[in-house]
């Protein structure tokens, strides 16, 4: 690095150097179509919805009105319960704005029972150390109190290990 | 093929709305520095090539046209013309401005670079090639940034 001019700037230094800071307005709406309206719907009820494909067996969960394997629409709502398993996990010692964390962050992604393979919803783990965590350990769904649900996927504070399991 | 279900109660359509973070810090670089440190002084400074002999303003580390490090830092006086005008007649957010305003490019006079800056000419009193100069702010409002010029004027 010596033979280019300039240096690596620490993140103190950057403040002392001519610098230009800025937050764009970066707003947007998404509208979530048949299927994912429906989902975030039943989440406020405290309910878990699938849609399943009568060709191939399939269900699709979060729901899709049609199916990518059979070029078709879907054919029927499904109700799941809130328990599954880990697929992938990722222990984050980072936060959102990259800070270093002391308690670490366990997201992952978890298949829900009854729904197809493959299909999941990623989520925060919760009352389980790092070390407890494990790909195929089976969870469950820790909900909002109903008054506090506003039909989003945070409506599950976080997936706990299932009682009586292992 | 039809879809047999279907939400009839419009009100259960669901609209996600987000805000993404998208904040950073743009730092100027090593000949950067050097031109808002000089303009915060009310200075212009740019760069020459002794190849070619192209002056760059605001000034480059290399030149681009002969990949030569370049390390000849020349004042360069308050004295521009504008190259290209757009009269804006609306703001970021695409609100209406009660006076049209006029962003212009001015070229540096006697380089091959220039910025891009406020004008502060009556719109139908601008014309391509008239002399303009950098107006700046008040030596303690200063901040080493390009609004430390308030606008280019004649």
């Amino acid at each position: 690095m010596e033979k280019y001019p300039g240096e690596a700037l620490s993140s103190k230094k950057m403040k002392e150097v001519t610098h230009e800071k800025w937050n764009p307005r970066v707003k947007y709406a998404w509208s979530c179509g048949e299927a994912m309206s429906r989902f975030l719907n039943e989440l406020k009820k405290g309910k878990l919805i699938g849609r399943k494909c009568h060709s191939c067996g399939k269900i699709y969960f979060p729901p899709a009105m049609f199916c990518k394997f059979c070029f078709k629409p879907t054919d029927e709502w499904v109700y799941l319960p809130d328990t599954g398993k880990v697929m992938t996990y990722s222990i984050s010692y980072l936060d959102m704005h990259a800070n270093r964390i002391e308690e670490p962050i366990l997201v992952g992604v978890i298949d829900i029972d009854g729904a197809s393979e493959n299909m999941g919803i990623m989520h925060y783990f919760g009352e389980m150390s790092p070390d407890d965590l494990t790909f195929g350990m089976k969870v469950k769904a820790v909900w909002k109190p109903e008054g506090e649900r506003t039909g989003s996927v945070t409506d599950i504070k976080y997936f706990k290990p299932l009682e009586g399991s292992e | 093929m039809t879809f047999i279900d279907r939400i009839e109660r419009p009100e259960d359509f669901r609209h996600w709305f987000g805000d993404m973070e998208a904040q950073y810090v743009y730092t100027s670089g090593v000949a950067g520095d050097k031109f808002f440190t000089a303009l915060k002084k009310g200075k212009f400074l740019g760069t020459k090539c002794d190849q070619c002999g192209k002056v760059y303003v605001p000034p480059r580390m290399y030149c681009e046209e002969c990949f030569k490090a370049l390390t000849e830092w020349i004042d360069i006086p308050n004295k521009g013309i504008v190259d290209t005008y757009t009269v804006v007649h609306v703001d970021r957010d695409e609100n209406l401005l009660e006076t049209p305003e006029i962003r212009a490019f001015i070229r540096m006079e006697g380089t091959d670079g220039g910025l891009v800056h406020k004008l502060d000419v009556p719109a139908e009193a601008v014309k391509i090639g008239m002399p303009v100069k950098a107006v700046f702010k008040k030596e303690k409002e200063r901040e080493g940034r390009i609004t430390d010029i308030l606008y280019f004027a004649k």
